[in-house]
């Protein structure tokens, strides 16, 4: 012991301050917020440094939990709303990914003004994501919005956009779609422009239709990027708080309510500020990704020991 | 957006300097987070810099939303850190007093010769027996519409309901008002029914009464009587209902004096006079009466500028700045001394409001006051829709009342 201390010390002495910033920044938080869970606090058990008043929450258990968890419409209709956010995850991250994909290989092909389109695609990246927001709850304003408008004007109905139906969900998925496809062009283009041109000319001479090449030489060409940019892609959209936030408003439109706005509006918006229960939403979004993480994992390794 | 955030950055920037604690020590500097409208702030910061170079201490004035402003408050004054004056809405001072965030006043000068004050507001700046607040303005929702539209239908404003339906066909039918799908803006149907959100005496969840569920389904009925209109998508409901209003679209909507100074800058009010107030129409006449809001001047707990604070809103809240305030935007004062004045007497949104005034109900000045409208928000527009039926909604409403804000109430 003492002498690997003595050979490795400046290999210790490196690692200390990350490992300290670690337990500060992270660990130290995120044990705390577990603690929380099985406490009542709230915003008026919580200890004040103010006044010197000292906390006054109590054990509780795992009745939050147990309240969460049961499905209760009071505690936010938990497995209803896990359905909403994995409904949500998954259809923006296939709509992102799919566009990217072909607005990537459109712009991967020699062309005039290549460098126009694609500074042009990546403006709605650029943008700040709540002037995003806020531009399309314009735009989708059942009354006065331009949608509706045009919608109008071409003699088709004028649905109420952002109104409590599951329409709401249709208009947020268009949102972060907008504001999710400059990422995933970006990264796939530059996945595609690193695959070598010489294996389609082989394939060509080989006579291989478009199709084929497609599926045979740009699908696993891009298959690093691809699972690199779809596990982000599936967390960013699962935590993916300001687009519905801002678009539905603090209002807290049940029909666009996921996992983590929820747990914001226990935490902020809906005036109880109820840190125990918005800390149990924390660590069953937590645990819901960590299992979701360790089993795409899996997948690709069992993938690429086929491939 | 960006506007709260530096608002923040500069508060925590402007109340990070100077030791902890409460000391004696007064600072001199009044940060004041004014919650107005921007039709308004400017005349606000106007009466506020006067008072502050009269009291001989400096203020800031920063303008927040009003929709952020509670939680915004709430986390910086957790943390010792915020504005040391807050414009707050009469439902949120107990809630504050209740967890310590903002000052008792009752042994200040601010507590003392409130006999000026009326009623209404100035029961909304006590809890616990102790005084937390000083009124600053008040309000009710009245019935506003456009005398013109009205006049070429050759109809009253209707003084119930059932005349407002009856009378809806000759305004063009669903033009003629427009029904904000909010909780507050529910209120008015409920208070003209007889009911009420909660028994506060006997501790006792009533939003789900049989005069509830009925007040509802009478604003539904507008709606299915196509004598009402209404935005389904709330994030854009009121914007929609002002807009339509001022630009006439539709003839009446239901608002408070707050709104008047946005709605003459639209095409139908050109000519103010255009602008017609009246009592909120009831179940039978007479009987119709909306929620008392308004504002309140509190001081944050721990605030480093305790005296020069008690000093700004005792002057913000004299007659004299409630006159000035009253004179050019229209609102209500809380001084009883300030109607004598003949400024706010000629002052013609403020005469319109006075009969709605004395008939507005009183909300219940308890810590979850303010909380009771989250809940009834969504279901409200859930019924508006057709969605849910009254019932329905708001039996749900009842047991969130009984699961997360008045837990120690029963239901009945």
């Amino acid at each position: 012991m003492r002498r690997t201390l003595e050979r490795h010390w400046y290999a210790y002495a490196m690692v200390a301050p990350v490992v300290v910033v670690l337990a500060v920044l992270v660990l130290y938080p995120l044990v705390q917020g577990i603690w929380f869970t099985l406490t009542d606090i709230n915003e008026s058990t919580i200890a004040n440094p103010v006044l010197d008043r000292p906390a006054s929450y109590s054990f509780v258990g795992l009745r939050n939990y147990l309240n969460v968890l049961s499905g209760d419409p009071s505690f936010g209709s938990f497995w209803s709303t896990l359905l909403r956010t994995v409904i949500w995850t998954g259809s923006c991250v296939v709509l992102t990914y799919g566009v990217g994909l072909g607005l990537a290989m459109l712009l991967n092909r020699p062309m005039r003004l290549r460098a126009l389109y694609r500074v042009l695609l990546i403006l709605p990246w650029a943008v700040p994501v709540f002037i995003s927001a806020f531009a399309w709850k314009f735009m989708f304003n059942s009354q006065f919005g331009v949608i509706n408008q045009l919608l109008g004007a071409l003699g088709l109905g004028q649905p109420v956009w952002l109104g409590q139906t599951d329409l709401a969900l249709v208009a947020v998925v268009i949102v972060n779609v907008w504001v999710g496809v400059p990422f995933m062009m970006l990264a796939l283009l530059g996945g595609l422009q690193s695959i070598p041109a010489d294996l389609y000319e082989a394939a060509e001479v080989d006579g291989a239709t478009p199709w084929q090449r497609f599926r045979d030489i740009t699908l696993p060409g891009l298959r690093s990027v691809s699972s690199t940019v779809v596990l982000l892609g599936i967390i960013w959209t699962f935590n993916m708080f300001p687009v519905i936030y801002l678009v539905t408003g603090p209002a807290a439109n049940p029909n666009t309510r996921i996992l983590v706005t929820y747990a914001f509006e226990r935490f902020f918006s809906g005036a109880s500020r109820d840190y125990a229960v918005a800390s149990t939403y924390g660590v069953l979004i937590l645990s819901v990704l960590l299992v979701f993480a360790a089993f795409y994992r899996r997948a690709l390794r069992r993938q690429e020991a086929f491939a | 957006m960006r506007r709260t955030a530096l608002v923040i950055a500069g508060a925590l920037l402007l109340t990070a300097c100077g030791g902890g604690g409460n000391s004696g020590a007064d600072s001199g500097k009044v940060v004041f987070w004014d919650t107005s409208g921007p039709n308004e702030h400017p005349v606000f910061e106007k009466v506020a810099k006067d008072c502050a170079s009269k009291g001989g201490y400096s203020v800031d004035v920063q303008q927040v939303s009003f929709d952020q402003a509670l939680a915004n408050y709430k986390t910086a004054a957790q943390g010792g850190q915020g504005p040391d004056v807050l414009r707050s809405d009469v439902g949120w001072v107990a809630q504050l007093a209740q967890n310590g965030l903002i000052t008792d006043l009752s042994d200040t000068d601010a507590a003392k010769d409130t006999s000026d004050f009326l009623d209404g507001p100035l029961g909304s700046t006590r809890y616990n027996g102790k005084t937390y607040a000083v009124p600053q303005v008040t309000d009710t929702l009245a019935l506003l519409y456009n005398k013109k539209m009205l006049a070429d239908a050759g109809v009253q404003p209707p003084a119930t309901w059932d005349e407002l339906k009856a009378d809806a066909p000759k305004l063009g039918g669903a033009n003629a008002i427009f029904l904000n799908n909010d909780a507050y803006y529910a209120l008015p149907f409920i208070y003209g029914a007889g009911g009420d959100l909660l028994d506060v005496q006997n501790k006792k969840i009533v939003v789900n009464s049989p005069q509830n569920v009925q007040a509802l389904q009478t604003a539904k009925g507008l709606l299915d009587a196509k004598a009402a209109t209404t935005a389904l998508d709330q994030a854009n409901s009121y914007n929609n209902m002002k807009a339509a209003f001022s630009a006439g679209q539709v003839a009446m909507e239901i608002d408070g004096p707050w709104t008047v100074v946005d709605l003459l800058k639209g095409d139908a009010f050109k000519d103010p006079a255009n602008l017609g107030v009246a009592v909120l129409p009831g179940v039978t006449a007479g009987k119709g009466s909306g929620p008392i809001g308004g504002h309140d001047y509190v001081v944050r707990q721990g605030t480093k500028a305790k005296t020069s604070s008690v000093k700004f809103i005792q002057c913000m809240s004299s007659t004299e700045s409630q006159v000035s305030i009253s004179k050019q935007l229209g609102l209500m004062p809380t001084r009883k001394s300030a109607y004598d004045s003949s400024d706010v007497k000629s002052q013609p949104t403020v005469t319109a409001f006075e009969p709605a005034i004395k008939q507005a109900h009183a909300r219940p000045w308890v810590p979850a006051g303010a909380q009771l409208f989250d809940q009834l928000k969504i279901d409200y527009a859930y019924v508006l829709s057709g969605q849910k039926d009254a019932k329905a909604a708001l039996d749900e409403v009842a047991k969130t009342y009984k699961d997360q804000v008045v837990t120690d109430y029963s239901v009945g």
